[in-house]
């Protein structure tokens, strides 16, 4: 945690205020619809799956696979100024649904698409919790 | 279940097609980019903006309702008017757009074009310039990108281009022969950009920027616009250019999002290209040439597949065999394109396909024997397509 942190704070939408206090609580937090099973990500007030309103949050196991990635050679913001190169990826969980995230833990060489990966917590700021993932 | 449209085959045309001065053009407005395109066009077809009722256009995406903004420094009351926002998608939708509002008597002369001063935009202070863009940033997504460090349409299509790697074995060399060809193309077009031959070895020393992506895997920053004129065959006939007949068209959208099944790599272009070809009752093995969206190399390759021009997984194969070459399989982009010639979100691609119907290029830029071309636009958040389908009259 730190005061001078230099990367750029995520502004919530008013449907991903349960997404972002989740992290807070180390929660990794998706929507499912109660009459499908469907998963999904980013969140909405409607299954994607099936279109049903009867839809819920639910804690994902943060268990996953890398879906694709790319690596950052160019610094695109000054928060990443020392930090290049940098992976980031779609991360398919192994509920289904598919989110933003970067890999970490592992040199960017060694990142492979369907790479196993499990979710890790980074506390950025003390009101900011970033949800990333790491090679099993 | 999509019925094709074939009543509006070879029912209306392009009849005029002109660009801006293309690259570093200091001083001009986006705005004023497109007058410049637009007046070139209608010179082209031998009209004025007092033959003009339609209006479809699009500029910087900040700029709140921009056809009217044109109208008025153009002067021209619009009976149909509007500006699109599915990005690179737009251009050729707009070409669409004109001829069914054209069909349902909605308007009779319609002037289609995009303008961006993109070069100037980003070369306008230091922030720009680290983002790479010239839209606000309050444009892009506040959460979910930019805390993950997340910024560009490169990273987008290099999601796509690193899937398509790992499910097919593509390579990086197949993307440089896109980045290749498309270059030999533009050192036979004096107003394309680039000006300087470029060869694998350069391509592949080009540094990176987002793997899988380098330098010479992304389309140009430049100021530019390009437009058409669209109207009726019959009207056609009086005017001063062959006329190019609007054929076919289609759009496909995977709008349920870039990241979910497998639309990085099964793009929209199936469902727009068969729409396309329905409608002109042609396949792939009818296009005679292919001006192919490329804001990014990788994006060639897949349309490529997606269009049916070879299988899926089978397009690096297809571009290193030398098939985007003007005597090629399928000539590819053969004024440079985004890559070489100058960036304008696909409209450039729509005055080229124009052209090369028109026979005003002389053995080394025209594609032999060219009767039917294809065009693509792609865009928006990655996941829109449109297709037009031309032919000569």
């Amino acid at each position: 945690m730190s005061d001078d942190y230099a990367k750029a704070i995520p502004i919530p939408g008013p449907e991903s205020v349960p997404f972002w206090e989740g992290a807070k609580n180390h929660k990794l937090m998706i929507q499912k619809c109660s009459d499908c099973g469907h998963h999904w990500f980013p969140p909405s007030t409607v299954c994607t799956g099936c279109g049903s309103r009867n839809i819920e949050w639910v804690a994902s196991s943060g268990k996953g696979k890398i879906f694709s990635f790319v690596v950052f050679h160019r610094l695109y913001h000054k928060g990443w100024d020392g930090e290049i190169p940098y992976a980031v990826a779609v991360i398919e969980l192994e509920e289904g649904a598919r989110m933003l995230s970067n890999v970490i833990g592992i040199p960017v060489e060694e990142v492979k698409c369907d790479m196993a990966v499990d979710v890790v917590f980074e506390d950025a700021t003390d009101t900011l919790t970033l949800p990333k993932f790491k090679p099993v | 279940m999509i019925e094709p449209s074939t009543h509006l085959r070879d029912k209306y045309a392009l009849v005029g097609a002109g660009h801006s001065r293309l690259g570093k053009v200091p001083g001009v407005s986006a705005q004023g980019l497109l007058e410049e395109a637009m007046h070139n066009a209608l010179d082209d077809a031998g009209l004025t903006t007092q033959d003009v009722d339609g209006l479809i256009c699009r500029g910087p995406d900040e700029i709140y309702t921009f056809h009217q903004v044109m109208g008025e420094r153009l002067g021209i009351d619009a009976s149909f008017s509007t500006t699109l926002t599915n990005g690179g998608a737009s251009q050729v939708m707009g070409v669409a757009l004109a001829a069914m509002a054209i069909d349902a008597g909605m308007a009779s002369c319609v002037l289609v074009g995009y303008g961006r001063d993109n070069w100037s935009r980003v070369h306008a202070n230091k922030e720009n310039h680290m983002r790479g863009s010239g839209r606000p940033q309050q444009m892009y997504g506040m959460e979910f990108g930019p805390e993950f460090g997340y910024y560009g349409a490169i990273a987008a299509h290099g999601f796509g281009a690193q899937r398509h790697m790992h499910d097919y074995g593509t390579t990086r060399e197949q993307f440089g022969a896109i980045s290749v060809a498309f270059r030999n193309h533009a050192l036979n077009n004096p107003d394309a950009v680039m000006k300087k031959p470029l060869t694998m070895e350069d391509y592949l020393a080009g540094r990176m920027i987002v793997e899988p992506f380098g330098l010479f895997d992304c389309s140009l920053q430049t100021d530019a616009a390009g437009a058409v004129v669209v109207t009726s065959t019959e009207r056609a006939k009086d005017l001063r250019q062959k006329p190019v007949l609007i054929k076919g068209f289609g759009t496909g959208n995977n709008t349920s999002g870039w990241f979910n099944y497998n639309n990085m790599t099964h793009t929209g272009a199936i469902q727009s290209g068969k729409t396309a070809y329905a409608m002109a009752g042609l396949g792939p093995e009818d296009i005679d040439y292919a001006q192919i969206y490329d804001c990014f190399t990788y994006m060639v390759l897949v349309q490529l597949e997606d269009y049916g021009f070879c299988q899926k997984g089978e397009g690096g194969e297809f571009v290193a065999s030398g098939a985007l070459a003007l005597d090629g399989a399928m000539p590819t982009n053969t004024s440079g394109g985004q890559l070489s010639e100058a960036h304008v979100e696909g409209m450039l691609q729509v005055v080229e396909g124009v052209r090369q119907l028109q026979g005003i290029y002389g053995p080394e830029r025209q594609v032999p024997n060219a009767e039917i071309g294809l065009v693509s636009g792609h865009g928006g958040n990655t996941v829109c397509e449109s297709t037009l389908i031309l032919g000569a009259a």
